[in-house]
């Protein structure tokens, strides 16, 4: 099986790179919390292919079950939290976000 | 295998449209459709329960959850992306591309590896007699989000 | 039952926002704050006992069926939990007053507990994956507790935080993958041993990369630091003191630790650069600390060096380095802890951070001036303080491993340490008063009783350091110093 492991790992790696791209190209929060789920999806992908290359599918498939449990909490509190810079601000520019500075 | 790969590509096609699409909404249900094809992957290498847990949660609750946000957040204010990046970001995509496709297969044979046995049982053995923590991790972690849901959108009684 | 340290903060949590219902303030007050006095308790009375042959790996079973919770106390989560105990107990102790006027304090202590637990389950966690959980719900109830008081710059620091961590952890999960791949098990012993075996060397360089990464940016290592000085200034004062006092330092120091001394196994080449890391990060953010205005600003910054410190230390490798390190990790813990929570005072007090704008508050509020003089000087390393014995250790250890460059690096860092500190007391404590501060007053009871608990924690030991390094420190660092060894040899299942 471990001949198309590099296979989804390929498509693993694209997933991953166009996310951080998108991350560090796009100004709108939304677009930004859409790219952290696009790298969240090579991710799980990596995950899974990498059990099923080590022919430990039940427990890769549990990894996955509980990653993706993860980023249900994490995407709804990152959304309550645009939400509300939306009120703040009135808009949803990181460029607006600029009032602490590193 | 052929038509895995075909599902893959759809899949990354799928997800550089999420990000590139100008249109929230739209990106949004591009976003649900990569999730969906995600899951018939899964269901195809033979890990149904995340398959439907990438259909149902992903591609379902996430989805309400990022179409509800931009429900509410929208009113008319766009937000200008950069234009720079539009050009340049592509590029760079379909370089890395063409490197990952020239180099993945050679990496991974470099990458030193243990034969163990396979596993035996079904998932929810595995799950309920091997990850246990897991899932009081997941429990947890549900805890944690419910609360941050509470604190954010919680009335402000004295302040303000 | 060392589950309890996850399990009864879970609970207590889960049952907060009912007892928010019945009474608003006390109940909640009563339920957080006694769970922690319980954790410190059981940590630090019990635990002792339950190490003393050797590690406790306990499998938990329910009605009779062993289930899959595998967890470990060894000397060095003992010494772990018992920080976390500590300083979670301080600070939530001050949250009794402080977080009064935000509202809603059932739903903050329960989110601080759920926080507190996710800590305690990545320290006791004996697999890789189950530290990437439990990192992630620490994680995800500090970006709440960041955002608490829903200010504009509360939002922008979480948002920040959230952007920066998720990278952070997907850099891990990626590392957590290629080592899976490698050796198709996830258990620290059963990775230990199979990499043993593999002798892997470059994959195990990509991976060490990706954890290095995503712990470093946890730890906020220079250059993975940007997020820190926005998130830990914005967030409410008690959750400043335990993100700066305990979350980089169990999501960051600890997880980087344990992996790469116990699971990997320290190679020079990752010595070198831990020296590296930590050397860099101790001064250019001391450096960065001096310039700032802001007094929590530049307590962020002195985060960063403070863990700088630790990881320069660690990253020496032998026995007494570690323990230097451990040790200093103890200190800066509580006392910047204790320094967070004072200029939580000041800040209260006086409606502002900015330095400038304050001075001669020590006439108005003595007890917060002289509780953050005892945190100042522990950390900057003036005898016979706490810090002053961590560094003396550090730099000790560093000279004798043949790294002279690196001690005088570790001694130039404490002298730019204790110059800012000083700084800072003297602009808002000593000289003139301010005319605006007049009618100043000293902090409410449980504000400055949290703080005067933490600062005769330093004082004490400070003074009694030799029985804490050997009853504490020297497990958790014999523990470390192991190596690969801890953890392959006997934390089989």
């Amino acid at each position: 099986m471990s001949n198309t492991w590099y296979l989804y790992l390929f498509f693993a790696a694209a997933l991953v790179f166009a996310g951080l791209l998108g991350l560090l190209a796009k100004r709108n929060l939304i677009k930004l919390l859409i790219a952290i789920e696009i790298v969240g999806k090579g991710v799980s992908l990596l995950l899974l292919s990498t059990g099923l290359a080590k022919a430990h599918i039940l427990t890769a498939q549990a990894l996955v079950v509980t990653y993706i449990v993860i980023e249900v909490s994490l995407v709804a509190t990152a959304l309550a939290l645009i939400i509300n810079i939306r009120r703040q601000t009135g808009g949803l520019d990181i460029r607006s976000l600029t009032r602490l500075k590193g | 295998m052929i038509l895995q790969t075909a599902l893959l590509a759809v899949l990354v096609a799928l997800s550089v449209l999420a990000i590139a699409l100008k249109d929230l909404l739209r990106s949004a249900i591009a976003l649900a459709l990569a999730s969906l094809v995600l899951g018939i992957v899964f269901f195809r290498m033979g890990a149904p329960y995340a398959g439907v847990f990438e259909i149902s949660v992903v591609a379902g609750l996430i989805t309400v959850l990022f179409i509800l946000t931009i429900a509410l957040t929208k009113s008319g204010d766009e937000v200008r992306e950069s234009k720079l990046a539009n050009i340049v970001f592509p590029v760079v995509f379909v370089a890395f591309l063409a490197i990952d496709a020239l180099v993945m297969k050679r990496l991974m044979g470099k990458v030193p590896a243990l034969a163990r046995g396979g596993e035996a049982g079904t998932f929810g053995e595995v799950l309920w007699k091997g990850r246990t923590l897991d899932l009081v991790g997941q429990i947890a972690v549900i805890l944690a989000g419910v609360f941050a849901v509470l604190a954010l959108f919680r009335q402000r009684d004295k302040h303000e | 039952m060392i589950i309890l340290f996850v399990v009864l903060p879970l609970v207590v949590a889960g049952l907060l926002p009912l007892a928010g219902k019945a009474s608003k303030r006390l109940l909640p007050d009563l339920l957080a704050n006694a769970t922690l006095l319980f954790l410190v308790a059981y940590a630090a009375v019990a635990g002792r006992a339950l190490i003393a042959d050797g590690p406790v790996l306990q499998q938990t079973t329910w009605l009779g069926e062993a289930l899959g919770i595998r967890l470990v106390l060894d000397g060095f989560s003992l010494f772990m939990l018992v920080v976390v105990a500590l300083v979670g107990l301080a600070a939530s102790l001050f949250s009794i007053d402080y977080m009064e006027h935000y509202g809603a304090k059932g739903n903050f202590y329960a989110l601080y507990l759920v926080m507190i637990a996710g800590m305690n389950g990545l320290v006791l966690a004996s697999d890789l994956f189950a530290v990437y959980v439990f990192l992630e719900v620490a994680a995800v109830a500090s970006y709440a507790l960041v955002a608490y008081g829903l200010g504009r710059d509360e939002l922008e620091a979480a948002f920040k935080y959230l952007m920066l961590s998720v990278v952070a952890s997907a850099f891990l999960v990626g590392g957590i993958a290629v080592v899976y791949g490698m050796t198709g098990g996830l258990d620290f012993a059963a990775v230990a041993m199979a990499l043993k075996e593999l002798n892997a060397g470059p994959a195990l360089a990509v991976a060490s990369a990706l954890f290095l990464l995503g712990f470093g940016l946890k730890a906020a290592l220079i250059p993975f630091h940007a997020w820190l000085p926005d998130a830990h200034p914005s967030a409410p004062a008690p959750i400043s003191a335990v993100l700066s006092g305990l979350l980089i330092k169990v999501s960051g120091v600890y997880a980087l630790t344990r992996v790469f001394l116990n699971v990997f196994g320290l190679t020079p080449a990752l010595s070198t650069v831990l020296l590296w890391l930590g050397a860099v990060s101790a001064v250019a953010a001391a450096f960065l600390a001096l310039g700032q205005k802001d007094i929590k600003r530049m307590l962020a910054y002195s985060s960063i060096s403070q863990v700088g410190y630790v990881v320069l230390a660690i990253g020496v490798g032998t026995p007494l380095g570690i323990a230097g390190g451990l040790f200093h990790l103890f200190n800066h813990a509580l006392a910047k802890g204790l320094l967070f929570l004072t200029s939580g005072s000041v800040q209260r007090a006086t409606g502002t951070r900015d330095l400038d704008a304050m001075g001669g508050l020590a006439k108005r509020m003595p007890v917060t001036a002289a509780t953050n003089l005892v945190g100042a000087l522990s950390i900057a390393g003036v005898p016979p303080l706490n810090g002053f014995w961590s560094k003396l250790i550090i730099i000790v250890a560093l000279v004798q491993a043949g790294h002279p460059v690196f001690a005088a690096v570790a001694v130039l860092a404490s002298v730019l340490t204790l110059w800012y500190y000083l700084l800072m007391q003297r602009k808002a404590f000593f000289g003139r008063l301010n005319e605006t501060w007049a009618a100043v007053r000293e902090a409410p009871f449980w504000m400055t009783a949290s703080t005067v608990l933490l600062a005769l924690l330093c004082v004490g030991i400070g003074i009694l350091f030799a029985s804490t390094v050997t009853t504490w420190v020297r497990p958790a660092a014999d523990v470390l110093a192991d190596g690969i060894h801890a953890v392959a040899g006997s934390w089989g299942f």
